[in-house]
């Protein structure tokens, strides 16, 4: 193939990459506590043509990492004394199944044994590794440090945690992260502030959502345009070109 | 390509079930001692493209590997048991609960079912029923002949009869407490039972320290649904649903594209 066709059908290839993590977003718009995908270009290129005289001919575009963007996403009020939400940077900290897991998710409940749980029953992390075990059925109140106290009586603090490199994050679905390497621990949240009787919105979606399918969509329609050039160029290279003295 | 359609398709699911939730609070705006319902959603699995640390080349590696999510799915819609605002009716057996404590009602087939729903009237035999007729649990009886009922706070009914000054006592209603609430089972009629997720009731009396609160005479507790929120819920939702369809639509125009490419 000549390096037009190829470079423009590996520039295909990653849009298809980028509209799949278009549609994740979409598809989010209503999840509390999601974070939207965004996508890095750059340009593979190929071993045996590195450093060659022609090093466009062998360098390709390929979606080499998604970030996830860690914007805020709007609170939305719900009265709920189990539901927390955060601003600024940093997440909350749960038990789950196989070590710690950290989600923005705030829409905890209580166990019948009263314990401080996630959805999808794992137990919220408090300081000191503590989880927390309420006494009465009396309503819950956390102060915007996150110190829960019931019927006056101080129960502890949810452990709020930020990350050096939000980048060594994986998400895990159910709107969990997971720490990439143990290396990257966290420590603790210095700018999050925590509201009761909120949720984070998802911050995907809407304009800037539509704007990026657009974008995507004409993006693809240029390179499919690319290769149809492409193909006439070889087929006049091949049909008229070599139609000598004829 | 196609992961971008199903991860599409999942959120319009989505967008439906978060309609159908945002209708029934809708049709229950005003049905007395309803609590509204809020849906959430989650996203799915992420696949890995491309692991952590991969070659990207002779000299790089990938510092953080490529996922795609799968869509989303929906992970709950949990009832809110915010309190209701009252209405004044003056019927003597219409009664709320200020604080976050149930009626008991013994149901037709004998179970327990607990209601926020306080709008009781007399059977044939003077018990106290709920409008489909099951009874109140602990029973209470106000013979035929009473001529005016008083409910207390702490629940005590009593009522008076003809040609008697002192008030005769009917008995106490109960008022059931779960640590959950959001984990009860909607039986319609504005009926719970509980389950394993909700824990099981601690029964006492109103105005007890357990906060299940004290009963409020002749006042109806109206739906929770905020009918304003729910048309913003509606919007929002109509928008999502819109977006995603969009998204099918681009993956279809661009696997159009694709297939045009041999021409």
């Amino acid at each position: 193939m000549d390096p037009l066709t190829s470079i423009a059908a590996s520039g295909l290839q990653a849009h298809m990459d980028s509209l799949d993590i278009a549609a994740n977003n979409a598809a989010n718009t209503s999840t509390t506590g999601f974070k939207g995908d965004r996508e890095f270009y750059s340009t593979y290129v190929a071993p045996e043509l590195a450093g060659s005289a022609d090093p466009i001919a062998g360098e390709s575009p390929v979606v080499e990492q998604p970030w996830v963007d860690f914007s805020q996403g709007l609170l939305q009020p719900t009265g709920v004394s189990t539901d927390v939400a955060l601003t600024g940077t940093g997440f909350f900290a749960v038990n789950g199944p196989s070590g710690p897991l950290y989600t923005r998710n705030g829409n905890f409940q209580i166990s019948p044994a009263g314990v401080l749980i996630t959805s999808d029953g794992y137990p919220v992390r408090l300081t000191n590794n503590q989880t927390l075990q309420t006494q009465s059925n009396s309503p819950l109140v956390i102060d915007p440090q996150g110190e829960i106290t019931q019927d006056g009586a101080d129960l502890g603090q949810l452990e709020l945690v930020d990350f050096q490199n939000p980048k060594e994050l994986n998400k895990m679905g159910l709107t969990y992260f997971s720490a990439g390497s143990p290396q990257a621990g966290p420590g603790p949240a210095t700018s999050a502030t925590v509201y009761q009787g909120k949720l984070e919105a998802s911050n995907a979606g809407g304009a800037k959502g539509a704007v990026r399918l657009v974008t995507l969509m004409r993006q693809f329609d240029t390179l499919q345009r690319a290769i149809k050039i492409g193909n006439d160029m070889n087929r006049q290279a091949v049909e008229v070109v070599a139609r000598v003295g004829s | 390509m196609i992961r971008a359609l199903y991860s599409a398709a999942s959120g319009m699911n989505a967008q439906e079930m978060n309609i159908d939730n945002i209708a029934n609070n809708l049709a229950n705006a005003n049905t007395a001692g309803y609590k509204m319902r809020r849906a959430q959603f989650q996203d799915l699995m992420y696949q890995n493209m491309l692991q952590p640390g991969a070659s990207a080349g002779q000299q790089t590696t990938v510092p953080a590997g490529l996922q795609l999510g799968l869509g989303t799915r929906a992970a709950s819609n949990e009832v809110i048991f915010t309190q209701g605002n009252f209405t004044q009716t003056d019927n003597p057996l219409d009664l709320v609960i200020q604080g976050n404590g149930f009626f008991q009602i013994r149901r037709a087939d004998g179970t327990l079912a607990y209601t926020r729903a306080g709008n009781f009237q007399l059977d044939r035999n003077g018990n106290m029923v709920t409008a489909n007729g099951d009874t109140l649990e602990p029973q209470i009886t106000i013979p035929s002949t009473a001529q005016s009922i008083t409910i207390a706070l702490d629940g005590t009914v009593s009522y008076t009869l003809p040609n008697q000054v002192s008030a005769q006592k009917a008995g106490q209603i109960q008022l059931a407490l779960f640590q959950n609430p959001a984990g009860l089972n909607s039986l319609g009629n504005t009926l719970y039972q509980p389950t394993d997720a909700s824990g099981d009731p601690q029964v006492g009396n109103p105005g007890g320290p357990e906060g299940n609160g004290t009963l409020m005479q002749g006042y109806t507790e109206q739906s929770n649904v905020s009918v304003v929120e729910e048309f913003v819920n509606l919007i929002q939702s109509q928008r999502a649903y819109e977006a995603n369809s969009r998204v099918v639509k681009a993956a279809d125009e661009m696997y159009q594209q694709v297939n045009q490419l041999s021409q």
